[in-house]
């Protein structure tokens, strides 16, 4: 099976997370979405997409959840090898001081995006996190140019990466 | 592996025992081993069933063992005199490898210090802001540009060009395509103007050289830089009547500032030098290879490029065209080349006949299979027809030369046909039919065009 790079949302508000999914649809044809709600869930999900040699590109996050909260799942991704490349995004109205600075310090934590969030500033964060994905770990990044910054793929290949002369 | 990929390495693998097992007759047991090479190496750089640059190695290194004097095969008793092996392993270090190897050091540190860039904004000024002149003024930066540096290369920095420039034009406006087709149809064309533009024509006038026909810089340029100026008008002219500018007026944003660092400068000069030394070579004989070594001597002694810079470089591309020379020779020493070509009878071609036919197979092939794979299949076959007497000597060898080099770069119908094609379509900006259409007409005029040059103006200056 070919190898694919995800996006996993992970909010227990099915309303919520219906709209984030909604805003970022237009990248789900070369990033699908896989979604959970609740840590545990998305502990499966990411185990059975890497088992079946799939990439995280992506996680946009909730904090409040069922059971463990979003900063530790992102904190357990960041430990693992797997997923510690996965760029990783909180998107919450609720997450202290404190555990926003545990995000950044213990799980890398590339932007926090306060609810309510406007489209474009969601589409934009996506857009910018994936293609630093791509350009660090696709060899090719040609196919993913139409969907993400395409200027910034466009670079990056006159600077000798991806496809050369032949 | 995918089924193409093992499809191709079981043909390969048939092709490479065939002519070990099958005696053809005419042909030396030398000419046998070549042909195991050959037909691996075509199925091998056909199929992509490992990457390009690895099936060029791998021609390198089964001549060292099968076909040079330190191999394992005795050839003492047959009329072949065994190669040493220095003769195989050399292409890698062949005048025109060095030759581009300046050429990807000076692109390079280009890149680098963004002085294509300023090129860029510098050269588009006079180009005012009529869609059509902007156009215009688009292709001829890209060629002038895809001309010293890679197709690729220039592609994609022209791309960041125009992605503003398509993003203030109406999502209506057909000449959004135009705009987009342009860089990609531009970087093809301009890589047939100088030696360096494109690695088929390495591979061309290598096989030239091994026949002792020397190919200055100057000289190249001055038989293929009229047809890609001529090209260059063709193609904008199809693009604007394919898609035609909605709107009279674009605005370009020609921000930037050229650095002025001292390695910057360093760059300029060097450049500069390198390239007027290049295009003059007809009036001072400084062989252009010698003259490449300049740019990566100066660039890197003086820390402008460095060690993190040299390790960038496009290696495999000149390890592709390095298989590409290496496998002309074993089949010219061989005769194996002839053999081939001596099985079908050319009598019966006129000579036109033979230059066109020769075009077209390689614009055809080219537009599948990699430019520089076209060409290392193709001219060994096209100079032995020429030393064998079937058409006429240097001139006929140089004219078939051009023939190979320039209509591989013509193809530019599909998506796959070259990495600018590739790189334009990726940006969602068009689609694949665009790129048929306009690359079908504009591969066509090419192929007529190089058939009217080798009529009317080739055979006057070669």
């Amino acid at each position: 099976m070919e190898q694919k790079i995800y996006i996993l949302v992970v909010e227990d508000e099915p309303d919520v997370l219906d709209s984030i999914v909604r805003d970022i649809l237009s990248f789900e044809e070369f990033f699908p979405i896989e979604m959970a709600d609740a840590a545990e869930e998305a502990r499966d999900l990411i185990q059975e997409l890497l088992d079946n040699d799939h990439q995280i590109g992506l996680i946009l996050c909730d904090h409040v959840l069922p059971g463990d909260n979003g900063v530790e799942l992102l904190v357990e991704m960041q430990k693992n090898e797997a997923t510690s490349q996965t760029r990783k995004v909180l998107i919450t109205g609720q997450a202290g001081l404190q555990e926003t600075v545990r995000a950044v310090n213990e799980a890398d934590l590339k932007h926090y995006i306060s609810k309510p969030w406007q489209k474009e500033e969601l589409v934009g964060i996506v857009r910018e996190l994936l293609t630093d994905y791509v350009l660090h770990h696709v060899k090719n990044p040609l196919p993913y140019m139409q969907v993400l910054n395409s200027e910034r793929i466009a670079e990056f290949i006159r600077k000798g990466g991806g496809p050369s002369d032949q | 592996m995918s089924k193409t990929k093992w499809t191709g390495l079981i043909l390969g693998l048939i092709g490479f025992i065939f002519p070990l097992i099958v005696s053809f007759p005419g042909l030396s047991l030398a000419g046998h081993m070549a042909m195991s090479i050959f037909l691996m190496a075509a199925v091998f750089w056909m199929f992509e069933t490992i990457p390009i640059y690895s099936t060029s190695i791998l021609v390198i290194f089964f001549q060292v063992i099968l076909l040079s004097a330190e191999g394992f095969i005795d050839y003492s008793s047959t009329m072949y005199e065994p190669l040493p092996y220095t003769q195989f392993i050399s292409t890698l270090a062949d005048p025109i490898i060095i030759l581009f190897l300046g050429g990807f050091v000076l692109a390079d540190a280009s890149v680098k210090y963004d002085f294509d860039k300023s090129m860029t904004r510098l050269l588009l000024q006079p180009f005012g802001s009529q869609p059509k002149f902007i156009i215009l003024g688009l292709m001829l930066v890209t060629a002038v540009l895809s001309a010293f540096m890679s197709n690729t290369a220039t592609t994609a920095m022209m791309i960041t060009v125009i992605i503003p420039i398509i993003a203030r034009m109406e999502p209506g406006d057909p000449a959004r395509i135009a705009v987009a087709l342009c860089i990609p149809f531009a970087a093809n064309i301009g890589g047939i103007a100088t030696p360096i533009g494109t690695p088929p024509n390495a591979v061309v006038i290598a096989a030239l050289n091994l026949q002792g026909v020397e190919v200055a810089f100057s000289s190249w340029m001055l038989y293929a830089t009229p047809i890609a100026i001529i090209m260059l008008i063709v193609a904008w002219f199809v693009l604007l009547k394919l898609h035609p500018p909605a709107v009279e007026i674009l605005t370009l944003n020609l921000d930037g500032k050229l650095k002025k660092s001292r390695n910057a400068i360093i760059l300029y000069i060097t450049f500069g030098l390198t390239v007027l030394l290049w295009v003059t070579e007809g009036v001072h004989g400084i062989r252009s290879s010698i003259v490449a070594l300049m740019p990566v001597a100066i660039l890197t002694l003086s820390s402008a490029f460095d060690k993190q810079d040299i390790r960038k470089l496009p290696w495999e591309v000149l390890w592709l065209i390095a298989g590409g020379i290496a496998l002309g020779i074993s089949m010219k020493e061989t005769g194996l080349a002839e053999w081939m070509v001596s099985s079908i009878s050319w009598d019966q071609f006129g000579y036109l006949m033979l230059l066109a036919l020769f075009g077209i197979v390689s614009l055809v092939m080219s537009n599948f299979l990699s430019n520089t794979v076209t060409a290392s299949l193709l001219i060994p076959l096209a100079i032995s027809l020429a030393t064998s007497g079937i058409v006429d000597g240097v001139a006929g060898m140089m004219m078939l030369g051009l023939v190979v080099a320039l209509s591989a770069s013509f193809a530019m119908v599909l998506p796959i046909s070259t990495p600018p094609n590739a790189i334009a379509i990726s940006t969602g900006m068009l689609q694949t039919k665009h790129m048929i259409i306009s690359g079908s007409i504009i591969g066509l005029i090419g192929l007529a065009l190089v058939l009217i040059f080798s009529v009317i103006y080739w055979p006057f200056i070669v």
